[in-house]
Order: C-alpha cells, then structure tokens, then sequence
C-alpha cells in the first residue's frame, strides 16, 4: 500500500466506524428484537388451533419467504409513496428487515416448539394448567434453547443483510463506504475494509453466541 | 370417589375402551393389569381428560361428568377435574430445565399460585416424603430414574389431589431401582391416598392393592380383591396373563 492508500484507510475507520454505530448495529438490533416478537407470535398463530389465524401467519410466511429481500425494501421505500405511505429510509428498512426477521424466524421458533416432547405438555395438563401455562412454563424455555443457535445465526445473517439498507438511502456503513469510494476512487481499498468491519462485527457476535449455548447447557435435554 | 359408568373411548373407529364400569372409594388402592394394548393407559388418561372418553358418565369426588360425542367438555370442567387428580408418568416427563424442587413447586406455583417462598417450603417436604430432600437442587439429568421417578411423584403429590393416578410408574426402571419407587408408593397407600395404579408388579398389587382389575381388549374381564383375581381366578384369559408376568409375583 502507498502512503495516500494507508491514510485514506486510516481516515475512513472513523467514519466507518460511526456509521456502523449509528445505523447498523441499531438497524439489525431493533429489527431483531421486534422481529423475534413478530416471529414468535407468528409460530404461535400457526400452531393455534384456530385455523382463520394460522392461514394469515401461513401466508405471511408464504409471501416474505418466497420474494427477495432487496424486492421488499424497494417495494416499502420507493414503491408504498405512490399510494400516499412515505416512510423515512431508516424506518423503512426496520420495518423491511423486521418482516424478513418475523418469517425465518418464525419457522424455528415453530419447529423448536413442535420438537418439545408430548409427554411435557401433558405433565403441565395433570397438574392443571391451561395451554398457555403449559407454553409459557415449559414449552417455550426449552424450545428457546433449541431455537437459540439457529437464532443467533439469522442475527448474524442480519447484521451483514443490513448492507441492503444502502440501497434505500440508509447511510449505513456500506452506504458510507461507497460514498468515501466516490471521493477518492479506492474501491478495492475502502470494500475491503469495509469487509473487515463486518467481520469484526460478526465475530463479536460468534463469540457472544457460544456464550450464550454454553449458559443453556446448564441443563441437558431428557 | 372415583365412579364411572357405560364409560367407552374410540380412537376414529377403533373401540378402545367397552362400557367400563367401575367404583373405587376413597382412601382405597385400584390396580389395573391386563396384557399390552387392553387399555390400561387409555382408561387412566380419561380419569383426568388427557384423553376425552366417547361415552359414558365419571364423577370423580363431587364433580360430574357426561359424554357423548357430540358435546365437547367445558374448560372449567376439565380444570377442576385436573385439580383433583394428581399424575405419574411411565417415562416421568420431568421438566429438565427445572431442578428437582423446582419441578416439585411448578405446580404450585403456577396453578395454586402460592407465594414462591412457601410452595419451596411445601416442595421440600414433599422431598423429604419420597426420600430425596439432599437432592432439592439437582437436574433430572444428574437423577438416576427411581429418583426421577419419585421426584416425579413428589410433584403430584404437592398439589394434594384427592385421586393418584399412576401408570407403570416403575416400568421403565432397573430393577433394582424398582423398589425404592414402590416404597414411596407403599407410603402413600399407608397414608390413606386414593390411587389407581397401572402395573405389572404383582407383589406390590397382592399386598397394597384394595381392589384388582383385569382388563383384555378394552374389557374390565375381572374385578375383585388380589386374592380373588390372583389365586381364585377360573378365567382362562386371566390366567394366561398372569402365568405370562409369573416372575413378578
Ligand atoms: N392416541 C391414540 N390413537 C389411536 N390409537 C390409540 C391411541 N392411544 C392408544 N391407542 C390404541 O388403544 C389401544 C389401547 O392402548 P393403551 O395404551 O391404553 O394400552 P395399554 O393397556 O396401556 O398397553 P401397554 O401395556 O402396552 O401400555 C391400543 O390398541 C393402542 O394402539
Ligand atoms: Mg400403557
């Protein structure tokens, strides 16, 4: 590397950096946490027996799995304006990702409670409690620790998808890259670094994640 | 305390359980045997609606019930039968994620909605019944099975239900952790607890058992004392069965 290259890189951390602060990490974060609540409520409407419901989360899942997630943020921030819904780029792609979030998720958090033994439903049942109870007391913290590695992987998925905030006009940090890119024409410089800045990000997170399975082995399935 | 009358149970079309009609008193001990698929699990899993019979009457202390096919079962209704009756599993289905008094307090916590701090009390002398206070803060996994077994009985026990129902409570254990689970199961009898008790161990049956049940292909075939099912019975069925399970009398 050239000394100009060395302080360009140098000098873009920073803005990087802040815009990695202030855009992606609260962009995935808060699609992540109103996401799993969509996902959850979803798994749960989808094994209610209440079928009207099911078939809405049925074909909430159908649609957001089935399209690109690019499509959606376009159709939300460029597309929704033409009927009148004008929603800010950043708002935009939290409601985009919270969908995306909301259906994948839902589909573990479904499975992982479908994997939970009868025989667990039913000592809540003798012991008199309602279905609820029986979720709430039982079903749902052990499917959490069988959902908990597939979940952390879609948060980390999430965090490099964010990029896709770009193209709506969210000055995330692939947004701020690009921009530093325009200014001083080192593409293969400022991606790269870029890159790494993910990769820094996603490694924290992988290492927070084996944290996280280790807190549940406190206990071993039976 | 425990009746049921014409009572039968179809899964689709296969008929599981026949007009069963049965009474058990209070204070007394049932034991049900009969050969694999008679209906034994069937029969007790009715008695508190984790299965819905098809037909028939049950009252079990002052509540009563009615089925038929057509008319489904109020939620108050199975509530308050649930409440009444306390369950042990084959398989014990302890919740794994909870140590040994936390399963023990799960239930009073979540449905009699005692104060934490008394239903770990009330959870620990329900240990201590079934021999097991020193291992309060173990998980089901650090538990041999006659130990989840018995946690599995504490748990029913601290609900204090009128009607103990028990289903090859020691069937899945090594033999020599049977004893220990009919031990604590003797104790309860002794104490004057309601019990229907689905079993192959015939000593345990001849000596704590008020009344005996032989069922065959979703039949009630017998029904007297262990003596009178056990040594007098003339019933060429019966007495294959027990011919068959011999070594545990
Ligand atoms: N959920 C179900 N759906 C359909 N058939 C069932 C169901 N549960 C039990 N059966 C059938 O009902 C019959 C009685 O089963 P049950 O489990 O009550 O017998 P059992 O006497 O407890 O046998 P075992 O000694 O093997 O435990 C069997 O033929 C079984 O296949
Ligand atoms: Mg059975």
């Amino acid at each position: 590397m050239s000394d100009r290259q060395i302080q360009i890189f140098m000098e873009s951390l920073l803005p990087l950096f802040k815009a990695g602060v202030a855009f992606t990490i609260p962009l995935a974060l808060i699609s992540f946490v109103l996401g799993m609540i969509l996902a959850l409520f979803t798994a749960l409407a989808r094994i209610s027996g209440w079928k009207p419901l099911a078939l809405i989360a049925r074909f909430y899942v159908w649609i957001i799995r089935g399209t690109p997630l690019i499509v959606q943020l376009f159709i939300i921030f460029f597309g929704l304006p033409k009927v009148g819904i004008v929603i800010d780029p950043f708002p935009a792609a939290v409601i985009g990702f919270t969908l995306s979030v909301g259906a994948y998720g839902s589909e573990t958090i479904r499975a992982a409670i479908l994997s939970i033994p009868k025989g667990q439903w039913e000592a809540c049942f003798a012991l008199g409690m309602t279905r609820w109870q029986a979720l709430k007391r039982a079903v749902l913290p052990q499917a959490a620790r069988v959902a908990t590695p597939s979940l952390a992987s879609s948060f980390i998925s999430l965090v490099k998808d964010t990029s896709l905030a770009a193209t709506i006009m969210v000055t995330e940090m692939f947004q701020t890259s690009q921009q530093i890119t325009a200014t001083y024409y080192e593409p293969l410089l400022l991606y790269v670094e870029v890159a790494l800045i993910y990769l820094l990000f996603c490694s924290v997170l992988s290492y927070g994640q084996a944290r996280l399975e280790r807190r549940f082995d406190r206990y071993h399935a039976i | 305390m425990l009746q049921m009358t014409h009572l039968s149970k179809s899964f689709g079309s296969v008929q599981v359980l026949r007009d069963i009609n049965l009474r058990l008193e209070k204070g007394k001990v049932l034991v049900i045997v009969g050969p694999s698929g008679s209906g034994k699990t069937t029969l007790l899993r009715c008695i508190n609606l984790l299965e819905t019979p098809t037909e028939g009457e049950m009252s079990v202390g002052d509540l009563q019930l009615h089925f038929d096919q057509g008319t489904k079962l109020r939620k108050s209704d199975i509530l308050a039968l649930r409440k009444r009756t306390g369950m042990v599993f084959q398989s014990y289905h302890l919740f794994p994620h909870r140590t040994a008094v936390e399963n023990v307090m799960e239930g009073l916590i979540t449905v009699q909605k005692t104060d934490k701090n008394q239903a770990r009390l009330q959870a620990l002398e329900m240990l201590r019944k079934v021999g097991l206070e020193e291992r309060a803060g173990a998980y089901p996994f650090q538990l041999s099975g006659g130990q989840q077994q018995r946690v599995g009985i504490a748990r029913a026990i601290a609900m204090d239900p009128d009607l103990l129902l028990f289903d090859e409570p020691t069937s899945a254990l090594d033999p020599e952790l049977v004893g220990e689970v009919l031990n604590a199961m003797k104790a309860l009898a002794a104490e004057g607890r309601t019990m229907v008790v689905v079993t192959h161990e015939m000593k345990f049956a001849e000596e704590v058992a008020d009344k005996v049940i032989f069922m065959d292909n979703g039949l009630i075939v017998e029904e007297g004392t262990p003596e009178q099912v056990f040594r007098q019975s003339t019933n060429e069925r019966t007495q294959a069965f027990l011919s068959r399970v011999k070594g545990n009398v």
